[in-house]
Order: C-alpha cells, then sequence, then structure tokens
C-alpha cells in the first residue's frame, strides 16, 4: 500500500515537474541523433533521386549503389531506430513515474553500442567495400566490418528493450493489479517486436554472414539468409508503424480536445499486430524460387491477417474524429472534419499520416497477394510503396511527434512561428511526396527496376518512356529537401533556442463510460508464447526445405 | 449459439473440397492446421452443448478427468501418419476426422479444461510435449516416407514442426513456473 501511495505521488510530482534532467537528457540524445540522421539521410536522398532521374552524374568517387546503402541505413535503422526508442522511453519516464537508474544505464549503454556499431557500419561503405543495399541479401558481400556495426546496433535494441522489460516490470510490481498505462503498453509491444523480430537477423548476421563474409566458411545457403532477414525486415516496418499507431491512439484525441475510444480494441490491435507481425515478412519472398505455390497462397493469409488491425485502427480513429466534433456541436455524417485543428501541426501531420495509410495500405495488401505481387515485384512501385508508408505514413508522425516531444524535453515551448513553419513543412512534405512516391508506383506499373541506377538499356523505347515520371521523381525528391531542412531547423530550434515554458505531454484520457478492459491484455507472456507458436508454424516449411534440400550454396560476390 | 454458428461456419468452410484439398495437399498444414482448427470448432460447439445437456457432462465429466483422456486419445491418434494416409484415401475415415475432431476432441477439452487441477493440466502439457518430441522425432529421422501420401521432405518438415510447437509449450511451462503471477496481479 505503501508503495503504491509513493507511487501515486511520484506521478503527481512528475506530472507538476516535467521529465527529471536525467530522463530528458536520454531523450534529448536519441532524438537528436534521429533528426542529424534526416538531414544526412535527406541529402543523400536527393542524390540518388537526381542520379536515378538521370540529372545528375555521380562523381566517380562516389557510386549509385554507395549513396543507396547509405541513405537506407541512415533512415531506415538510424532514424526509424533511435526515434523510437527515444520517444518510448520518455513515455515510460512520464507514464510509469521516471526511468529507474539501472534502466537509464541501459539505455545509455544501448545508445554508445548503436552509435559504435553504426560508425563500423559506415566506414566501410564510404571506402565503397559494402555497396549491397540496405537489404544485404548474400550472396553480395561487403567487408566484414559492416556486419560487425550492424551486429552491434543490434545488440544495442536488445540493451534498450531489456530496460524498457525491466521498467514496465518494477511498474507493475508497484501498481499489482492495474493496466500498464496505455504508451507503456504501446511501448512494451514494440520492445517486444524488436527483441524477437532481430533474432532472425542476429542469427543471419552472427552465424552465417560474418563467418563468410571473413572467409572462413567457403559458402552461404543465400535462401535461408533472405527468410531470416525478412523474417526480421519487415517486423522492422511494423514496429515503425505500431510507433505511429502509438500516437494516433494516445496523443492525437488529446489534441483534438477528445477522449481515447475503447481501450480494449486498443489493446487487442496491439497484441494482434505483435503476435502476427514476425510471419508477415514472408511475402517479400512471393517471387523467391524453392517454396511451393500452396505455401506462398497460405502466406496470404498471414499477410492479410496484419491488415486487420490496422483496419480496426482506422475504425478507431475516424470513431474518435466523429465523437469529438459532435461533442462540440457538428452535425452530419463527415461534418466532423471541420471541428479539427488543421491549423495545428501537432494534429495536421499525424492526420496527413493517417490519410496516408489509406492508399499506402491498400498497397501493401496488393503486394503481399501473390498474383498481383507479380506485376510489381522488385520495381520501382515497391520503392514508393516504402516512400508511402515509412516516408509519409510513420515519419509524418514522428514529424507531428517532435513538435511537443522536443519542448517538453527541453523545457521550452512550441511557438506559434515554428507551429507555422510545421503546417508549411507538412505540406511540402506531402506534396513532395505525392510527387515522388506516386512517380514511383506509376513507374513501377510501367516496369522501371528498383534497385538499379539510371539506364535508358540503350535509348530502348520502354526504357525512355519512364523519363517523365522519373523527372516527376526528382521534383518530389527536392521538395522533400526543403521540407528536410525545415523540419531540422524547427526540432533545433525547439531544443536549443525556443523560449523557456511548460509543455504538457498529450495523453488523452478514456472515456467516461468506457467498458472494463479485461485483465488477459496483460498477459504479455502467453502472448509470447502465441507468437512464437504463430512463427514456428510459418517458417518452419519454407526454413525445412530450404536446409534439407539446401543448394550448394554461393561463395562471396562483389557486384560494385 | 453464436459461437456454434461460428463453428458451423468454419466447419462448413473447412470442409469445402477446394480449401480441404488445399490444406491437405502440404502435409504439415494438413495436421497442424487443419487439424486444430477441427478441434477449435468443436471447441466453439461445445458451449451449446454444455447448455443443452448440462447433466450429461455433469455425469459423464464431473472432474474433466473423462474428457481430458478422449481429447488426448483422438488427438495422438491423429498424429500417426497412418491416420492422416487413411484420411486421404478412404472417404470414411475422412468423415471420422471432420467429426472426430471437433465433437470428440474439441468439446470435450472446452468441458473439461477449467474443471482441472493445475497438476493435471501441467500433466496433461507433460504428456504432449513427449509426445510431440517422440512424434517430431520419429517423423525426422525416418530413412522411408511414413505416408504414402506425402514425400520425405514434408514428413522432416512435419516433425521440425512438432519439435517447435512442443519447444513452444515447454517455454510456456519455464513461464508459468517461474513467473509468480501474484506479484503482478
Amino acid at each position: 500500500m505503501q508503495t503504491a501511495k509513493s507511487q501515486t505521488f511520484k506521478d503527481k510530482a512528475n506530472k507538476v515537474m516535467g521529465i527529471s534532467k536525467e530522463d530528458a537528457l536520454l531523450t534529448k540524445s536519441y532524438i537528436f541523433v534521429a533528426f542529424a540522421a534526416l538531414l544526412l539521410g535527406g541529402i543523400l536522398g536527393l542524390i540518388q533521386g537526381l542520379n536515378r532521374a538521370g540529372l545528375l552524374e555521380l562523381p566517380s568517387w562516389l557510386n549509385y549503389y554507395q549513396v543507396l546503402t547509405a541513405h537506407g541505413l541512415i533512415l531506415v535503422v538510424v532514424l526509424t531506430a533511435f526515434f523510437t526508442i527515444g520517444y518510448f522511453y520518455a513515455s515510460l519516464s512520464h507514464t510509469l513515474g521516471g526511468l529507474l537508474p539501472k534502466v537509464r544505464t541501459m539505455a545509455w549503454i544501448g545508445f554508445g553500442l548503436k552509435i559504435v556499431g553504426f560508425v563500423l557500419a559506415v566506414i566501410p561503405i564510404i571506402m565503397g567495400d559494402a555497396s549491397v543495399m540496405y537489404t544485404f541479401y548474400p550472396p553480395m558481400a561487403a567487408a566484414p566490418m559492416f556486419y560487425i556495426g550492424l551486429a552491434l546496433i543490434v545488440v544495442g535494441v536488445w540493451m534498450c528493450a531489456f530496460g524498457a522489460f525491466i521498467q514496465v516490470a518494477n511498474w507493475r510490481r508497484n501498481n499489482k493489479g492495474q493496466h500498464v498505462p496505455i504508451l507503456a503498453y504501446f511501448a512494451t509491444g514494440v520492445f517486444i517486436l524488436l527483441f524477437f523480430g532481430s533474432v532472425p537477423v542476429a542469427i543471419e548476421v552472427i552465424v552465417m554472414i560474418i563467418p563468410w563474409s571473413f572467409g572462413w566458411v567457403e559458402t552461404i545457403n543465400v535462401m535461408v539468409a533472405r527468410t531470416l532477414f525478412w523474417a526480421f525486415g519487415h517486423t522492422l516496418v511494423n514496429i515503425w508503424y505500431l510507433t505511429a499507431v502509438s500516437a494516433w491512439y494516445v496523443v492525437v484525441p488529446k489534441i483534438i480536445g477528445g477522449k481515447r475510444w475503447s481501450d480494449t480494441l486498443t489493446r487487442v490491435v496491439i497484441i494482434g499486430l505483435v503476435v502476427m507481425n514476425i510471419t508477415g515478412g514472408f511475402h517479400h519472398q512471393i517471387i523467391d524460387p524453392g517454396i511451393a505455390e500452396a505455401v506462398k497462397f497460405m502466406h496470404v493469409f498471414m499477410s492479410l491477417a496484419i491488415g486487420f488491425p490496422s483496419l480496426m485502427t482506422a475504425w478507431a480513429m475516424f470513431a474518435v474524429f466523429e465523437k469529438t466534433a459532435r461533442k462540440q456541436g457538428e452535425k452530419g455524417l463527415i461534418g466532423w472534419y471541420k471541428k479539427m485543428p488543421w491549423g495545428d501541426v501537432r494534429f495536421l501531420a499525424p492526420m496527413i499520416a493517417m490519410i496516408a495509410f489509406i492508399p499506402a495500405g491498400a498497397g501493401g495488401i496488393a503486394q503481399s497477394t501473390n498474383q498481383l505481387d507479380q506485376v510489381v515485384h522488385n520495381t520501382m512501385w515497391i520503392v514508393g510503396h516504402f516512400h508511402l508508408t515509412l516516408g509519409m505514413s510513420v515519419v509524418m508522425t514522428f514529424f507531428g511527434i517532435s513538435y511537443w516531444l522536443v519542448p517538453y524535453i527541453s523545457n521550452r515551448v512550441l511557438t506559434p512561428q515554428i507551429n507555422k513553419l510545421g503546417v508549411i513543412q507538412t505540406w511540402i512534405w506531402t506534396i513532395g511526396m505525392i510527387f515522388m512516391s506516386g512517380a514511383m508506383h506509376w513507374v513501377g506499373l510501367l516496369g522501371s527496376p528498383r534497385r538499379t541506377s539510371f539506364t535508358t538499356y540503350g535509348d530502348n523505347a520502354t526504357a525512355l518512356s519512364w523519363s517523365p515520371y522519373l523527372m516527376c521523381l526528382a521534383v518530389g525528391g527536392t521538395l522533400l529537401i526543403i521540407g528536410v531542412l525545415l523540419q531540422v531547423y524547427a526540432v533545433v530550434n525547439m531544443m536549443f533556442f525556443a523560449p523557456k515554458g511548460e509543455t504538457e505531454f498529450p495523453i488523452a484520457e478514456e472515456e467516461e463510460n468506457a467498458s472494463k478492459t479485461p485483465y488477459w491484455t496483460e498477459r504479455w507472456g502467453l502472448w509470447i508464447v502465441v507468437m512464437l507458436l504463430v512463427v514456428a508454424m510459418a517458417y518452419v516449411i519454407p526454413l525445412t526445405e530450404f536446409i534439407v534440400n539446401a543448394p550448394p550454396g554461393s561463395p562471396p560476390y562483389k557486384t560494385w | 449459439m453464436k459461437q456454434f454458428l461460428y463453428g458451423l461456419f468454419i466447419l462448413v468452410f473447412l470442409a469445402l473440397p477446394p480449401v480441404a484439398n488445399l490444406m491437405e495437399s502440404v502435409m504439415i498444414i494438413h495436421m497442424h492446421m487443419q487439424m486444430p482448427l477441427l478441434i477449435i470448432t468443436g471447441f466453439l460447439f461445445a458451449r451449446l452443448f454444455q447448455l443443452r445437456f448440462p447433466r450429461f457432462f455433469e455425469k459423464w465429466n464431473r472432474n474433466g478427468i473423462p474428457g481430458i483422456i478422449l481429447f488426448g486419445v483422438i488427438v495422438t491418434y491423429w498424429t500417426m501418419p497412418r491416420s492422416m494416409d487413411e484420411a486421404l484415401t478412404t472417404q470414411g475415415m475422412e468423415v471420422f476426422k471432420f467429426i472426430s475432431l471437433p465433437i470428440l476432441a474439441g468439446v470435450p477439452l472446452r468441458d473439461s479444461w477449467k474443471k482441472l487441477k493445475p497438476i493435471v493440466k501441467n500433466i496433461v502439457f507433460y504428456f504432449f510435449i513427449f509426445v510431440f518430441f517422440g512424434m517430431g522425432w520419429l517423423y525426422i529421422d525416418s530413412p522411408v516416407q511414413l505416408c504414402n501420401n506425402y514425400l520425405i521432405i514434408e514428413q522432416i518438415t512435419l516433425g521440425w514442426g512438432f519439435i517447435t510447437t512442443a519447444i513452444c509449450m515447454v517455454i510456456y511451462l519455464i513461464y508459468v513456473a517461474f513467473v509468480d503471477p501474484t506479484k503482478y496481479e
């Protein structure tokens, strides 16, 4: 009882005093690295886009694939991982009454490991020894240092995941029988996925690729490596998505002046995404050889199953908008949109992110369907798809979060000027991404391949017909770099220069007449076992086939 | 009644020839997906039976032991290569599969599980871990085809499916043994 009381006092103190200095510094460091990565990755993206459109000749010491590898690694691994961890550690600190000292230490060790790993991975990329692209599939082989760097990043992420588990377990011991606060619950789901999702890629890199790239073993089983990679790759995608979703469910309702709708639904969505996620990776291999047609067909179910929680999310979000608007006196079928604070960047950015997820999710469903994927696999369509999902739905939500999170951890405020800048940035980003991603989707349908630098294939008519679309791509990319510059400026301003003051951590409350959330939602141990069972069932077929009927294996190749 | 209808819907869906053919075309999907789904349909049927025939369950399955033994017998029977082979070659066996797994395994499982003492529940887990490791070893290690209908590679896949499922059960038991829920709930 005593602990429960002191906990509530701590909670109250936390609300009044804001985040502790040590916890703020931790999140600040993570967020700073994330946005530094955005700047660097954005510039590389521009170079890559201009080159791909045939507008920019790269100097002889720089190679398209080298730029692609760096752009991918910096944005896909560094930006997202650092933002996700920084954001969720601030959430854990805020909702669970401050981080435990040992948890904070773990997060700092994780920070160090990731930075060291990142530097180790970047050196060979700069030297031109690791232009394997960010998916680093064998048989293309980079210098061993690249893989050692990646392995260290994974270990760093694990440190942070276990730190979060310790923090949540400690809170639960002190608050018996209570539900973990919703943002901490999201954090739990995300860190479970981060840990279990990165186990396959750790096996791939440490057990298979590193000995092979050193030359200790001669050949590698390419199909097994790809399978392990995508078990991780697809999960990673959904980790970012789940991070964005957490802000949609918890933060957006608060900003529009509403309440959270159905706590049970929210938690079921999280459990669903965690349990069904890892197996979704298989749809990235739908065109791969060595897998029976029937198995690929069965896997369509596994992939579409992930779409289901997303549809529940869409439902919940529109319910929140409508309920909030009706409380404010709005009538009519879709009149809610008039009551939304469109001039507030903290709402606008995540809202456009959500809207973007409608076509993005639909595209994803098309791609995970065997027959439809035959048309677009390995074309620019796929690149367009993940720029729409990651570049819009996820990253725009991150941007929206930054406009309150950065002032919150810096004890500063969001000024009207920066808000206005944010709104302009959001629209520039939106238009840029519509141009770029739209052009990528379309040119992909016309057959333009991905992972290929600019070529007209000896002035082949079909290849020449792609040029107008590639030009659109370059226009979009140029707008996006303006967006990047504005965003990075806003973050630096809010972190170091904005006026001092209190900023609230916006967490919406549950509705008054909400039904009680059942306690089984807290039994993560059970859900993890269910998840492992689903993973085992899904991967036992292809992996057994690839290992028992293994092809001779491949020596390392340097194709660049 | 709602649950019963859901169960019936799943059962009919699973029995549709294209669905049944697809699932039975891959050995591990036949055993580790179609059959558990059939048990789940029975699970959904059980509520209606419990409401309609309370005295029957009260009389024959008071402590849950008879029901769980019936469940164990039926499930173990369907893990055997021969039974699966016969389901594919003899129409009567296929019908028996679609009846026995829901009615004789799914229904008793639901009626029994809540009545069982924790120790008996654990014994059930031990039994199935033992059976699953055993069947896994059999299917992986057998040098010859055990089913006329499935190739050796499919057999090995099924074997690993058994082993991984057994490992999951072991993980669950370790979790139950080492995490004390009273500390948190």
